[in-house]
This record gives C-alpha cells, structure tokens and sequence, in this order.
C-alpha cells in the first residue's frame, strides 16, 4: 500500500508517495532522482550509499523508508553551497582519492558526517570510520591523507569562527 | 627529462564532478519509456534445458515481456565465436542466461522472475581444467568445432580444450640435457573477481529506424558495436554506443560481456530502452571472472646459476566459454618466463572449457598468474643451489642484448630490470629485519616483473584535436575513463605537445561511437603509450595546419616558421609572427577573405611492427615491455595464522612519469589488488558448479585498515614509442604481489605455499603441522 512520507532532503522539504517496504535508497535514486548515492552491493558492505540522516551517516541501502519520517536528509549533492564546495569534498578531489570515483560520494558523505559531529576524530576513529566503505581503485592511502587535510580545514574554520 | 607539463601532478578534470555526485555512471541513467529487465539464472551449473515454461510469469504484474533463448540463431566472439546471448538448449554455467522478464521497474521484473519454470537434465560438472580435460569427461560444447575462431588459434575437437598454444625457443630437450640442476612445481592462482564497486549495467534499445543505441559500462564502445551490427545485420555505423563514467573496471568491463544478453532481451521490445544493472551476485557469477591458472614449472640452470631451460605448462580452466578467455592463457603463457632470459623454452598453454564463469581479463592479464610460479621458483632455486637470491635473478634478467622467448631483442629501452631490482633490495632487505617474538613471525619478500601488453595487430587509438579561436584545445579519444586518470593524461600529454597550459585543454567526458575516433578498446596498460603517441602526432599535424597558415598571412615558407602556442612567427625575425588566435579557423585578412585551414587534426597510433606469431610462437607479440621489482615486509601472528603486510615496495621503470600524484595511485591501488588475490580473495566454486561466496562480504576484498605502508619509486629510461618517453603501467602492480609476499612466508616460517589465497586458516594449519613436524 502506497503512503505519503515527509521528510527534509538537501534542506528542501519534500513529502512523497512511497511502498513502505522501500529501501531509501530507492527513494533517493529513483523518486528524487538524486543518483548521486551510489549502489554498489546486495547486503550493505560496501558503503557507496550513505547518506546523513539526522546528523548521521547511514547506509541508505538498508535504512527502510519509514525511517526517514519527518527526518533531515543530506546526500552528497546537499554538500556544495552553489560553486563552493565543501571542505570534504575539496580535499578528496585534490589528495588523489578519486580514481573511478564510485566510492567517492559514500566516502565524502562519511567524512562530512564525522567531521561535523567530531572535528578532532582521532585517526583511529577516520579509520573506523572509513574501514565500512570499499575502494577497489586507490589502495585507501590518498583517502586518508584526503580526510587528513579536511579535518585541518574544518579545525581551522572553526578556530577562525571561534 | 624536464618538461613543462609533464611529469607534475595536477588534479583529474573528472574530480569535481565526483566528488559532488555529479558524475553519471550507467545506473544513473534514465531515458523516456525506459522498461527495466532482470535475468533467470540456472540452478545447475551443467545441463540440457528440457523445457521452459514462462505462461506465469507474463500474467505477473508490470512484465511487458518474457524472453528466452529459444530461436537465437547466432553465437559471438572475438577471438572464438562460441558465446550465445542467452542459453537455448543448454546451460554451460551457473550464471548463464535462461531468461529473461521485461517489466516497467526493475522490481516487477524481479518479482516474476520466480514464475519461471524451467525443467533441466543435469550433465556431470567440471570446475577444473583437470577434470575437463580427462579422457572420459563429457564434451562441453559438442559442436566447437564449427565455430568461427581467429586463424592462428588451435582447437582441439572432441575435448574441452578450446585451444593449444605453444611457444618454442632453443630445444628444450637439449636444455635439460646441458642442465645440472632441475627444479619442478606446480603453482595455482584461482579464480577472483575484478569486483569493481560499480556493478555491469547496460541499456539498449532497438528503434522504430532499424538503429540500435546503448550505454554500457564498458570499455569497448567499438567492440560492442561491430558485435551487434554483425548480430543483428545493421550497418556498424547504424549502432551508436554510449559510454558513460565507468566505477572501476580491472578487466572485466572489457571485450564484450553483459551488452549481447541485453540487446538479445531488447530486441523483443523494439521501440522501448530496456535497462539491466547487475546485483552484486551477478556480478560475481555472471560478467567475467579472472585467473583459474594452475602453472607446472621445471627450471634447468647450471650450478653456477645461469639459467638454460625453461619448460611450462599452462592449465586455464576458462570457464564455460573461452571467447574471452583465450588470450589470457596465451599471454600467461609466454610471459611465464618472468624477466628472465632462458636459450630454451618449452611454453604450452591449454584453454579449458569448464562449467564456471567464464574468465576474461582481470587487471595484470596473465602475468601475475605466472610470475606466481616463476617468481617462487627463483627463491626455490636459489635455495637448491645454495646461491643468494639477488644474486642468481641478476644473472639472468632480461636486458640489452638478451633475447626473450617470443625471439624478441632486447633494448636498453626496455627499460632496467636490475636497477629497480636493486632498489627494492635496499628499501625491503637494507635493514635487518624484526626478530621472532612470542606474537609474531617477521619475515620479507621479492619479486622481479615483467608486464608486455597484449593488444591485436589492428588495435590503434584514434584523436581528434580541434582548436578554438582563443587558442583553447578539444580532444576526443576512444580511451575508456575507468578511473585510471586517462583523461589527465591526455591533457598534459597535448598541454606538453601543443605549448599550451593544461587549463586550456579540454578532454572529453563520454565515449560515443557516433562522434569518437576508434579505439580497439582501453586495454593492456597501452593508453599512455599509444594514445600519448595518437595525440603526439595530432598536435604535430594541427601545428602543420597553423604553420601553412601562417605561412600565407607572413608570405613566407611554413618551414621557417615556429610555433610556441600563442604564435606562429618566423624563425629568422621572431617579431615577424601572427598569433594563434588568429590562424585557428583560418586567417582572415584585411579585405575580408579567408585563408587557410581550420586548426584541427586526425590521428591514430599503433604499435610498430606488431604481428601474428609464428609456428613456433616466435614474433613480435610483446613489441614494448615494462619492467620492475617489488618487495614485502610482513609479519604472521601465530595464534591466528593472520598475515599482516606492513611494508610493501614497488619500483619500476615506465620511461617517463606523466603525472607523479596518479601514477603513485594506480600502484597503490594495484598493490592492493595483488594483496587482496595473495591473502583473502577467492571465488569458490563448490563441486556442482555453485559460486559459495558472491558477495562482498564472504569474498573479501582489502579494507582500508588492511592498507600497508609503500615505497612507490619510478626509474626513468625513456621508450622510443611512447609519447615523452613514457611506457603504461596500468596492471603492473599486481604482478608482484602474490609471490613477493608467499617468498616472505617463507622466510618467516620455512613454509612453502604454492597457491593462493594464503588465508588465515590454511597460515595456521601450516603452523600447526610445522610444529607437529620438529
Ligand atoms: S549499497 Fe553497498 S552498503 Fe549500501
Ligand atoms: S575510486 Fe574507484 S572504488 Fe574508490
């Protein structure tokens, strides 16, 4: 049975007309047509479909539909603000941990939900964080050294507003 | 060599667009009355299909359409045209096509998969190229010797074997005979997935105009093309197909995998594009699988070391088809040497049929499969003869004045062998290393590589280059973007050639086989060497173009004319000059009139002299190669068997580096994906035929907290095909891996592992027995 759910999506409320037994993911990709969330695997391990939800990183994959009631979505086409783009983002595109780039918008919107909640992670932590997504291209090092130089953004930027 | 652009890093022209999801790869795809199809797999790997009852599933809600394979008149295939889009009477593995429902969303099509009935008597399974190959086995595909095959290739009727290929150098007979050491093994290296984190798609669509048009996540837009068109009996030029940003490939997305199946199921919906994404366990069972190589091996050297006879035999289990698969075996086969120099060589290679997925390319094509075998063996050897390792490789590696065994010369060109050898030795071995502990073994590991691309004797690489009235650059190429960084090469590459800034060239984002030059496809690490070479010549001939232009407007030669990239002025009086603002669409003088050329230029590049080989093997089948060396540091924590690699090493020698930023990244990836085959990654196949771990989390691919540290180092002896200088590098990093780190195990440990993945389990049991043994 068809029911209407309401959510904010990249600050923009939307309520749309949803299966219950949707996945999110299909909501994002197929309803809203933001195809920037990636598919990459049957049983959530690879990670490519994270998105925030309520200030959290969650694979979208295997987060029910239902669940996103009247919550604050952002997916990676939420983080530029027009041409400026994201601390995050910058940082991934110019360390190099962007090859196919398929991981890519999981990756960005992990690094994006930790550094907002937690800006002085400790590496252990980025690496915690960043072991539940699958990068078949890089070997992982540019990712790190890409979460690295974000972090010292984003400390910098709050220091700056401080 | 110093230049200008090249050999500095600058960040992917595709970044951005990925980095903000913005990039659309094949599933972000939608067209205007888009139908979606889901595929019926069989559930016996081997067997007769007796019947197929679809009546159900056509009554189930959305289904548009239900195909089968029934009347499929055609098979394909490159090299061995044995593939079929969809089975009709038989199923030759576990992730064949049976049938097909066409629905209006993926999950109605989906959905009725499950009202299919198919009834089906099983035939006797064969996962292995042994079994196969045993007199008694049952022939897989009984009509193979009707198939339309390449010329130079060799089956043999009433097996399972596809083809034979032989290389003979010297008198391997002869070899042995002078021999006064030989040493034997058998090494296996199973079957993996390429599983890029993209999975295949495809949409096709047959249009009311008798045109075919497709996106695929391929790297083959051409291959794909002349395949449909010689299938479905259109011009070439009547199908258009579209390739978009590609999530990975590894080899997999390369000749034609998944695009034939769905035009097959298209093609009874004509009018309407129909869209197929693979899941993740069809991408494992039913696209292309890698390796499943067993090498036999016996080496003859003299006690002193010199290596004189070399006889290998190859057994590729290729899986139920072995269009794809063919010439992986032979490039496995003739690279099994290693970068060594042998008088004789005895090299057989067997393709295989087996009821398995069938094997296709697989980042590396061979190589790492083989240098698994020989690169052991060297240590093996060098124990055998009470030598030092180093020292008996340094004997024998390839280097001017060698001969390979293809009969190929050697050049100081062909880059160092030994240098980077030596490297890797100071940077793994140039310490001492940690002594046992109550936790851990420590122990470290070397291989010497050789990579030879593989190509075909047609395979070329087109470039279009135009320039714009504000001196700005487009290029065009048939190069796949697969996340290699092909399209930041190919600016810096026309930056350096043209005198322009990289900023000022612009590179194409989707490949189009309406508007694209032709590219055979973007295989064997060759974009850099030959598309650098196609944009090389392009850039001389636009420049030709400006000059003879210039030549009108200054009234002179164009010979004494020079260009700098922002004018073409004389060479004798360099004040005497006119910018090329001006010339690119041809000049227009005072009065008006319009002279000269529009600033553009067509060009393609192959590789010299590259040819079918002889009876024997023999000819120029490698024509470039790249060589180098890797090592690992690891340490093996006794309780749990589990191999941590703490330091891995890569040096090689690629003539000129283009971009230092992208090229460190392809070897880190690349080291990865060795990792990953040499300790975890496995498809299992069980004896009927059934993958038992199709999903990323039982086939274990290399986690981020699995990354070892690397020393990543580049020799430069610059190659005289490659535009700069420079050679590919693509695969490379993947050859050494798996024996550099089975080599350390044994140091750690004094076990012998000759197949991989060495996993925990098969570590501890090792262990155990070892302890059992002293
Ligand atoms: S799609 Fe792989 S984790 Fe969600
Ligand atoms: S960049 Fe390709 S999977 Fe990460």
């Amino acid at each position: 049975m068809a029911e209407k759910i309401a959510f904010t999506i990249n600050g923009q409320p939307r309520s749309v007309e949803v299966e219950p037994d949707m996945m999110l993911i299909d909501v994002i990709r197929d309803v809203l047509d933001l195809t920037g969330t990636k598919h990459g695997c049957d049983n959530a391990t690879c990670g490519t479909c994270m998105v925030i939800l309520n200030g959290r990183a969650v694979k979208s994959c295997n987060t029910v539909i239902t669940k996103a009631a009247g919550a604050e979505i952002t997916t990676v086409e939420g983080l530029a603000k027009g041409m400026e783009l994201h601390p995050v983002q910058t940082a991934i595109a110019e360390s190099g941990a962007v090859q196919c780039g398929f991981c890519t918008p999981g990756i960005v919107i992990e690094l994006v939900a930790m550094l907002d909640s937690k800006p002085n992670a400790s590496e252990q932590e980025l690496a915690n964080a960043l072991n539940k997504h699958l990068c078949r291209c890089t070997g992982y090092e540019p990712i790190r050294d890409g979460a690295l130089i974000a972090q010292k953004v984003v400390q910098e930027r709050a220091t700056a507003k401080a | 060599m110093e230049y200008k652009y090249v050999g500095k890093s600058y960040i992917r022209p595709d970044a951005i667009s990925k980095v903000t999801g913005k990039a659309v790869y094949l599933d972000d795809i939608r067209l205007p009355g888009m139908l979606h199809a889901a595929v019926l797999r069989p559930q016996y790997a081997h067997a007769k299909i007796l019947s197929i009852d679809t009546s159900e599933a056509e009554k189930c809600p959305g289904v548009v359409k239900v195909v089968t394979g029934k009347g499929c008149k055609f098979h394909y295939g490159d090299n061995i045209r044995d593939l079929v889009p969809m089975a009709d009477e038989k199923v030759h593995y576990i992730g064949e096509p049976v049938a097909a429902v066409v629905a209006d969303t993926p999950k109605h099509a989906k959905d009725a998969l499950s009202k299919i009935q198919v009834s089906y008597d099983p035939l006797p399974v064969y996962i292995d190229a042994r079994q196969a190959m045993s007199e008694d086995a049952v022939i897989i595909h009984e009509d193979m010797d009707q198939y339309w095959t390449l010329p130079t290739l060799k089956v043999v009727p009433g097996t399972n074997i596809a083809n034979v290929y032989q290389v003979r150098k010297g008198r391997a007979a002869d070899g042995f005979d002078e021999a006064e050491v030989v040493l034997e093994g058998e090494f296996n290296y199973p079957f993996g997935s390429c599983a890029a984190i993209e999975p295949h798609g495809s949409i096709v669509w047959f249009k009311e105009d008798k045109t075919i048009e497709v996106w695929s996540s391929s790297i083959c837009p051409f291959i794909v093309r002349d395949d449909l068109a010689n299938s479905y009996g259109v011009p070439a030029s009547d199908v258009r197909v579209h390739i978009p940003d590609i999530g990975g490939c590894f080899g997999y997305k390369s000749d034609i995998t998944v695009e034939q199946t769905i035009a097959w199921i298209a093609s009874f919906v004509p009018g309407r594009p129909v869209k197929w994404v693979s899941s993740r366990e069809e991408d494992f069972t039913s696209t292309l699988i890698g390796h499943g190589i067993r090498t036999q091996m016996k080496i003859g050297a003299k006690r002193d070391g010199k290596l004189v006879a070399l006889q290998v035999k190859v057994l590729h289990s290729s899986g139920a088809y072995a269009d794809t698969g063919v010439n992986v075996t032979m490039a496995a086969t003739h690279n099994s040497t290693g970068p060594y120099e042998f008088d004789h060589c005895e090299l057989t290679g067997y393709t295989v049929y087996t009821n398995t997925t069938p094997v296709g390319a697989f980042r590396g094509y061979g190589h790492q499969e083989v240098h698994l075998a020989i690169e052991r063996m060297m240590d093996m050897l060098a124990r055998k003869l009470k030598m030092d390792p180093f020292a008996l490789r340094s004997k024998n590696y390839l280097h001017e004045g060698s001969v390979n065994a293809l009969g190929e010369h050697m050049w100081k060109f062909n880059g160092d062998v030994a240098a980077a050898a030596s490297r890797v030795q100071e940077v793994v071995f140039g310490h001492d290393k940690p002594k046992e502990d109550d936790t851990y073994f420590y122990g470290r590991g070397f291989a010497a590589v050789m990579k030879s691309p593989k190509g075909a004797p047609f395979s070329t690489k087109g470039c279009y280059m135009k320039m714009n009235t504000d001196g700005s650059v487009n290029i065009n190429m048939g190069g796949a973007e697969v996340g290699q960084g092909l399209r930041t090469v190919v600016r810096q590459i026309a930056a350096e050639a043209l005198k322009i800034a990289p900023e000022k060239v612009r590179v194409y984002t989707e490949l189009d086989t309406q508007f694209s030059p032709y590219e055979w496809q973007t295989i064997g690490s060759m974009f850099t060497m030959q598309g650098g070479r196609a944009i090389v010549r392009a850039a001389d001939k636009m420049i030709a173009v400006l000059k003879n232009t210039a030549a009108q407007v200054l009234k002179t030669d164009a010979d004494y004319l020079e260009y700098d990239g922002e004018y073409v002025y004389l060479k004798a009086d360099p004040y005497i000059k006119v910018a090329v603002t001006e010339l690119a669409r041809g000049y227009i003088t005072e009065d008006g009139i319009t002279i000269g050329d529009l600033a553009q230029a067509v060009s393609d590049a192959r590789l010299p002299r590259y040819a079918a080989p002889d009876k024997n093997g023999q000819g120029p089948l490698g024509v470039t190669y790249t060589f180098g060396a890797q090592g690992a540091e690891i340490r093996i924590e006794k309780k749990t068997g589990k191999i941590l690699v703490d330091h891995f090493a890569s040096v090689f020698d690629v003539g000129q580096v283009i971009n230092p930023l992208q090229i460190r990244g392809s070897v880190l990836g690349g080291v990865n994906i060795g990792i990953g085959a040499a300790l975890y990654e496995e498809v299992i196949f069980d004896e009927n035929g059934k993958i038992t771990n199709p999903q990323y989390f039982q086939y274990h691919v290399p986690t981020y907290k699995e990354m070892p540290k690397q020393t990543i180092e580049f020799l430069e002896t610059p190659d005289p095909i490659g535009a700069f200088g420079a050679r590919g590098i693509g695969e490379h990093s993947v050859v050494g891996p798996a024996p550099a780190i089975l080599n350390a195990i044994y140091d750690a440990t004094g076990v012998d592992f000759c197949e991989i993945p060495v996993t925990p389990e098969k570590m501890k049991k090792a262990l155990e027995a070892l302890k059992e043994y002293a």
